[in-house]
């Protein structure tokens, strides 16, 4: 039992940052896409950062600071070029997926992985067999409970909601919908770059070119499933994470009667189907809000 | 300027901008990027056979990305071409191999139904959703891709496994050179045709019938639409699955054309490639004809690249992904320089 709940907290954990990340861009009303891309390049930062440095905290460092760059980079072609946000989202993905392979190859020759020492700072035997999660896990809990006070009980969090609402009627209480904007991006960029250096070193202590592998797209997924309400999304990606972890599960006992394909494509089914369900019960989401811009210029 | 050359000057702005932005980052990144970006116009257009090869990259393309401009028309954000895209291949190569042994003018015709159907069905479920319960397309088209890409890898490493096959990448079994539509350059007067065919009927769907009309109408306001007597979800629907069977036709042509086989990690970006110029055509059927060959022309310098500048494979992607980032962008101080320029002219 213990080794499923650890497994689950491995998988769901970097996710669940993420799905944070696109609760607060969400509540802005940004559709953030870019998630993925952001997510990745955070991944990669952690790994290159330990090997440049030699020290996590630096690492850790070093890919907060890429990862609100690229938030910054988001808001800016979205907010100030007036961009469709879906379709830069989607450009930025393909630019963090890109780039990290790029950075990579031109650091490292053609080798598709890097190799890193260590990787986050564990919990340590105090934890008893829960010692081998990493600080990121156990930080998690109250990085989601801040984040309800912060988006819920707080009058920033209120003003957040009333730009992605009604940006015409925040502006009214003198709030600026643009810079709200910018700050939800940038406080997503640093949950995506926890969430990053979770995947690459919370178990694992290695970067994979696209080794983020429709995570950030997930988490998305998670956002829209669990109505952009941050314990609500929490539990939508820990779903998520749980049919994943099953997979891997039934893969290991029944492997050889089930093509392990199938058992891998289990996240990307659990995700239609929170997104099919949270459309049944509440109506279909805004899709593509903007779109009709996008069309008619 | 009339409006419509106006917005496709400006995402061609925008372009020239992704393009020079990543020069300057390849720069930085330790390569050379004038010589990159010479070696992009090389590969692309001027390199003796460099327009056959970046036809051969546009045709698909064309096809996918007319595809993707009309599920964009009537209102969905369908950005699943690349799983359609697959399982087209993968419904074609099944056929293939079930008719194995029959005259090729009977299979090949059977072979590109069977792409379309697959590509079709690949958009059905998602437009199904989105009409019946309103579930997000972007979400479930996007998932599709995911699926499709592991349906490619099972199919290849399963019921259509190369048994003679050897390395990393599993592959189907060839197909008969008999049912092959192209060598393996893949430009070949069935290929033509069958974009030209594509190109009019689309043309001819989109701005002289009614169903084109109502479509486009239905994407700007649904709801006028449906007080005018006509039925959205018929046309929803119409508009998935007629994208989806595109971009399984282009998947059938890569495959029965230049790869003669399906491969897992085949043609990764074809689908990504498609909404870009889909976008940049301003989701004009003639445009798109036009910016799909600019954008087939960098898919044949991607492969230039790796030679010429010692760069990988991979910038087309980057380059790709930053024009997606600045396609829609609409800046004030754009649009005022070509106004300027309008008014001048």
């Amino acid at each position: 039992m213990n080794d499923i709940v650890i497994a689950i907290l491995r998988s769901g954990t970097p996710l669940i940052y993420v799905t944070l990340a696109g609760v607060i861009a969400q509540r802005a009303g940004v559709w953030n896409l870019g998630l993925e891309g952001i997510m990745i390049i955070g991944a990669c930062a952690t790994i290159l950062g330990i090997m440049l440095t030699h020290s996590f905290a630096s690492a850790i460092l070093i890919a907060i600071l890429f990862c609100v760059l690229a938030s910054i980079l988001l808001w800016f072609v979205i907010e100030k070029l007036k961009a469709n946000p879906i379709i830069a989202g989607l450009g930025l993905t393909g630019l963090g997926v890109g780039g990290t392979a790029l950075a990579v190859q031109s650091i490292y020759g053609s080798q598709a992985s890097v190799n890193a020492p260590f990787g986050v700072p564990k919990l340590g035997p105090l934890f008893g067999s829960y010692g081998v999660l990493s600080i990121f896990v156990a930080l998690m809990p109250f990085v989601v409970v801040a984040m309800w006070v912060l988006l819920c009980r707080t009058r920033f969090g209120l003003q957040l909601a009333a730009c992605g609402e009604h940006p015409f009627a925040a502006r009214s209480i003198g709030a600026n919908p643009s810079r709200m904007r910018l700050i939800a991006l940038c406080i997503g960029g640093v949950l995506c770059a926890i969430g990053g250096a979770e995947l690459a070193g919370g178990s694992l202590q290695f970067f994979a070119q696209g080794m983020t592998s429709g995570r950030g797209f997930m988490a998305f997924a998670a956002v829209i499933f669990g109505a952009a309400h941050p314990i609500g999304a929490t539990l939508a990606a820990l779903f998520f994470a749980v049919v994943g972890a099953l997979g891997i599960r039934a893969q290991l006992s029944f492997g050889d009667k089930v093509p392990h394909d199938l058992l891998q494509a289990l996240p990307y089914l659990a995700t239609i189907f929170g997104v099919w369900l949270s459309g049944k019960l509440r109506g279909g989401a805004k899709a593509a809000a903007g779109f009709a811009e996008l069309r008619d210029q | 300027m009339t409006d419509r050359l106006l917005s496709i000057v400006r995402s061609l702005i925008f372009v020239a901008f992704a393009l020079v932005l990543c020069a300057i980052v390849f720069q930085f990144a330790g390569y050379n990027a004038p010589l990159m970006l010479a070696s992009v116009a090389d590969g692309a257009f001027l390199r003796p056979g460099a327009i056959e090869q970046s036809l051969r990259w546009a045709l698909p393309l064309f096809i996918t990305a007319v595809g993707v401009g009309i599920s964009f028309r009537a209102g969905f954000f369908n950005i699943g071409a690349q799983g359609q895209f697959y399982v087209g291949a993968i419904f074609a190569a099944f056929a293939a191999e079930w008719l194995k042994g029959g005259p090729a003018a009977l299979v090949i015709p059977a072979c590109f139904l069977a792409g379309m159907l697959g590509g079709g069905l690949w958009a059905l479920w998602p437009g199904l959703l989105k009409l019946r319960s309103g579930t997000d397309e972007v979400i479930t088209t996007l998932m599709g891709n995911f699926l499709a890409s592991l349906l490619l890898i099972y199919v290849t490493s399963g019921p259509l496994k190369d048994p003679s096959g050897s390395g990393q990448q599993a592959s189907s079994r060839p197909l008969d050179a008999a049912y092959r539509i192209s060598n393996s350059l893949g430009l070949s007067p069935t290929i033509i045709i069958t974009a030209i065919v594509v190109g009019v009927a689309m043309w001819l769907l989109v701005n002289r019938t009614a169903f084109g009309v109502l479509a486009s109408l239905a994407g700007r306001n649904g709801t006028m639409v449906r007080w005018q007597g006509a039925k959205l979800w018929q046309l929803g629907l119409s508009s998935f699955i007629i994208s989806g069977a595109l971009a399984g036709l282009a998947g059938t042509i890569e495959l029965m054309g230049p790869n003669g086989r399906i491969a897992s990690g085949f043609l990764p970006t074809h689908g990504f490639t498609a909404i870009l110029i889909a976008l940049v055509a301003n989701l004009s059927v003639v445009g798109t004809a036009v910016v799909a060959l600019f954008f087939g022309g960098l898919a044949s310098a991607a492969l230039y690249l790796p030679v010429m500048a010692g760069l990988p494979a991979a910038a087309i992607d980057i380059i790709n992904a930053a024009i997606a980032l600045f396609i829609t962008a609409r800046s004030n101080v754009v649009d005022k320089v070509l106004r300027i320029g309008g008014r001048s002219r």
